[in-house]
């Protein structure tokens, strides 16, 4: 079946009230989807994820020339010569994201995953598959992600050509697909969940406000089942 | 499961650095530098490091509690100068806006487009190196017991602290082991603090870091040294392996005379909080 490209749903809620949330997510009218978790430890993720979804919108092909626009469009927006000496060192460490888009062309779907931001493909209350993790476990490992420091970004080159980081989906055989897209609280809970023989996808599919999300994330939270961390949830159907 | 507790601004986690600054640390390595100056080289790059980490665009998120307990002579003191020489144990915040003073420096870093370019970067000093006299390690033990049972009082939350010892002689002031016995019965609800010790000696014997047993240790103040340290907790280890070194369980953070990327990985094993190593 062909996709039905309509604007997603979009939910999020920061890691708590007092914190600048520092996920970022966009999606664009010609069918392409972008999620971006900035990570905590880094000077200015917030930003960074932020650019980088909004050029995945314009330009859904990551290469090293689309990093490097991302890159100078960061660097533009701080005077490095003139920050304080930590903020400096913290600018020229790096501000890190994991980047998560996708693009729709039809009745397939293109998957790029960079870090631990999770694509979910399903019907009715099942799972189809799951993108870049399959497993809850995969979580605990420290992830590869996107960084305003070129450095930190060579793992890049080494997947060159790699199928790693992208996905392909087929919708043929679905009769009214959806798709997903989160950061990592809520990936893992995910997946912890369809582990464990429950049916998480139904308490997603039923939530059509930002205040039912934020409920729903609290009380995962509170009941110990979901990391608290900013956490972002896109369904498009 | 203890060290799971979550490093936050209202839950920080504490770092006390214990340093000999006896006679013997001004001993000179093949590179012409006194063991003095090695160390204090290496513990402003990890103060550096822990205030980068905390620092973010809108400003310093206080993770951490940092503390210096500088002995040698007949005094155990801090060793922080400037406005926060009273007290023993800052706030992150505190130590990134009194450092001693910022020297000038330049590296090389990559351009982005395959080129090395110059930077001028910043670089703050708070330690500087002296030795002299004797070295009073039971007393600063006993000094860094009182400072941090008054820190875990109140921080019952909060992941425990860890201190970092560094020596390279032989306490003249009695044994610290019964001291560090009890230092190491000092706990949060996350569990007991860590205390690790990097032996800087000039004498013989090989290598020894992280071991599970003392019985690779030449002398008896080496192995005692080994009895005084805490077990690696789980990340940690994982850490220490991932670095290439030989970790089993029940491994201790205690390294006997290691060459000068050992001292570094012993500070950056030692001060790696379990937040950053997930990021």
């Amino acid at each position: 079946m062909t996709f039905a490209w309509r604007r997603p749903l979009t939910f999020t809620v920061p890691k708590s009230a007092d914190q600048r949330n520092e996920d970022s997510f966009q999606w664009s009218s010609k069918g392409v989807l972008a999620l971006s978790d900035g990570a905590s430890i880094s000077f200015d993720s917030a930003t960074w994820s932020r650019i980088l979804v909004r050029q995945f919108a314009r330009c859904p092909e990551i290469n090293k020339e689309w990093l490097s626009v991302a890159i100078r469009e960061f660097s533009a927006i701080h005077d490095r010569e003139n920050l304080p000496w930590a903020k400096q060192a913290s600018f020229d460490r790096g501000s890190f994201a994991s980047m998560l888009g996708v693009r729709c062309f039809g009745s397939r779907m293109q998957i790029v995953a960079i870090g631990d931001s999770l694509a979910v493909l399903g019907e009715g209350d099942r799972v189809q598959s799951t993108f870049p993790y399959t497993r809850s476990s995969e979580f605990d490992k420290s992830p590869q992600l996107l960084c305003t420091n070129p450095v930190e970004n060579a793992f890049l080159d080494d997947l060159n050509g790699s199928d790693e980081l992208y996905a392909d989906w087929t919708m043929s055989c679905l009769d009214s697909p959806w798709l997903m897209c989160m950061t990592d609280a809520l990936g893992q809970w995910l997946l912890a969940s369809l582990e464990q023989g429950l049916s998480p996808v139904g308490a997603l599919r039923e939530i059509k406000t930002p205040r039912a999300f934020t409920h729903f994330v609290e009380e995962e939270r509170a009941s110990g089942r979901m990391k608290r961390d900013d956490t972002t949830l896109m369904i498009s159907r | 499961m203890p060290y799971q507790a979550e490093i936050s601004r209202d839950t920080p986690t504490c770092f006390l650095f214990i340093i000999d600054q006896s006679g013997s640390m001004d001993e000179k390595n093949e590179a012409g530098r006194t063991k003095a100056q090695f160390v204090s080289d290496v513990l402003n790059k990890t103060l550096y490091t822990l205030v980068t980490n905390c620092s973010k665009a809108e400003g310093i998120r206080n993770y951490f509690d940092i503390g210096i307990l500088a002995y040698g002579g007949s005094d155990v003191k801090t060793g922080f100068g400037g406005k926060i020489s009273s007290g023993i144990i800052h706030s992150i915040g505190a130590i990134n806006d009194n450092p001693l003073r910022i020297e000038d420096r330049t590296k090389k870093v990559d351009d982005g487009a395959g080129g090395i370019i110059e930077q001028k970067t910043k670089f703050p000093i708070w330690f500087d190196p002296t030795s002299s006299g004797g070295t009073p390690m039971r007393a600063a033990l006993t000094r860094a017991m009182e400072v941090i049972a008054g820190w875990c009082d109140s921080h019952r939350t909060s992941y425990p602290p860890t201190l970092l010892h560094v020596t390279d002689g032989q306490s003249t002031d009695g044994t610290p082991e019964d001291v560090a016995n009890g230092l190491r019965q000092i706990s949060t609800d996350d569990g007991p603090l860590l205390l690790f010790n990097l032996h800087v000696t000039a004498g013989s014997g090989h290598e020894v870091v992280f071991p599970t047993s003392e019985s690779g240790l030449n002398d008896e103040y080496s192995r005692m040294l080994f009895r005084m340290s805490s077990a690696l907790p789980g990340h940690l280890a994982k850490f220490a392996g991932d670095k290439g070194y030989a970790i089993t369980d029940g491994s201790r953070g205690f390294i006997f005379n290691g060459d000068p990327k050992c001292i570094v990985d012993f500070f950056e094993i030692g001060t790696r909080p379990k937040m950053i190593a997930a990021r």
